[in-house]
């Protein structure tokens, strides 16, 4: 049977707004997150070959490149994690005003990075 | 329930279970990501880190697959394609975190 659904729009047809950004921002780093936790998965895999194989990722994460890229991660899953409560909100019924969706989707922007400096610091038992 | 309400309702609860996991998963990833072999090892087979790795696996791939497949359903014109590429994101969001989590459990051994 033919599907006459419609497609969504593509991206070049938006007025960007923030709540759009927010919305594909969200897609992005949902992806971003679990080709990121493929890469993890590979890395526990490689944990079976032994010791001396381990050591190019461990030489890897102790560079500033590595530290780069784990600061990243833990940005993507913030704002992934700040993104999901969002949208949980507004499946109660919540902030469809487009005032108010413009706030939630600034502050999630915003407290991404302190989530991030947050868990950074916590992970790193620099605080509790 | 229509396959659609039942496609979000899954994605609804997945995505509850996983807010508390992801945060978990990245506040350890950054404790251990530059340990060496035996931290990490000893992190993995240990109780409750190894259940709940293999938790956040199944959750995380499973959300994933229903939202990527949603991506698909909203981008991708050709049926033949769509399904093509929904079957092997369903057939990956199973095959890897059961590898994984096989793995993990044969870490310690």
């Amino acid at each position: 049977m033919e599907n006459n659904n419609p497609l969504s729009p593509h991206l070049q047809v938006y007025k960007w707004h923030i709540s759009s950004l927010v919305s594909i921002a969200t897609r992005i780093t949902g992806i971003i997150n679990i080709l990121v936790i493929t890469l993890i998965c590979i890395w526990f895999a490689s944990l079976l070959l032994g010791e001396s194989n381990y050591k190019i990722i461990n030489i890897f994460f102790q560079s500033f490149l590595g530290k780069f890229v784990a600061i990243g991660i833990t940005w993507s899953f913030s704002f992934q994690i700040l993104s999901e409560i969002r949208h949980l909100i507004m499946d109660l019924g919540y902030g469809f005003e487009i005032k108010t969706t413009n706030i939630t989707g600034t502050l999630v922007i915003i407290f991404s990075f302190i989530l991030t400096v947050l868990i950074y610091l916590l992970g790193r038992q620099f605080i509790l | 329930m229509r396959p659609v309400t039942k496609k979000w309702l899954f994605l609804k609860i997945s995505s509850l279970i996983l807010i508390p996991l992801m945060l978990w998963f990245i506040i350890n990833f950054v404790s251990f990501y530059d340990k060496n072999y035996q931290e990490i090892v000893k992190f993995l087979t240990s109780q409750p880190s190894k259940f709940f790795i293999s938790l956040f696996l199944v959750i995380a791939y499973f959300f994933s697959a229903l939202s990527i497949s949603e991506v698909f359903e909203d981008y991708i014109d050709d049926e033949k394609i769509k399904n093509a590429a929904i079957k092997t994101l369903n057939i990956v969001a199973i095959f890897i975190p059961l590898i994984t989590i096989i793995i993990i459990f044969n870490l310690g051994l």
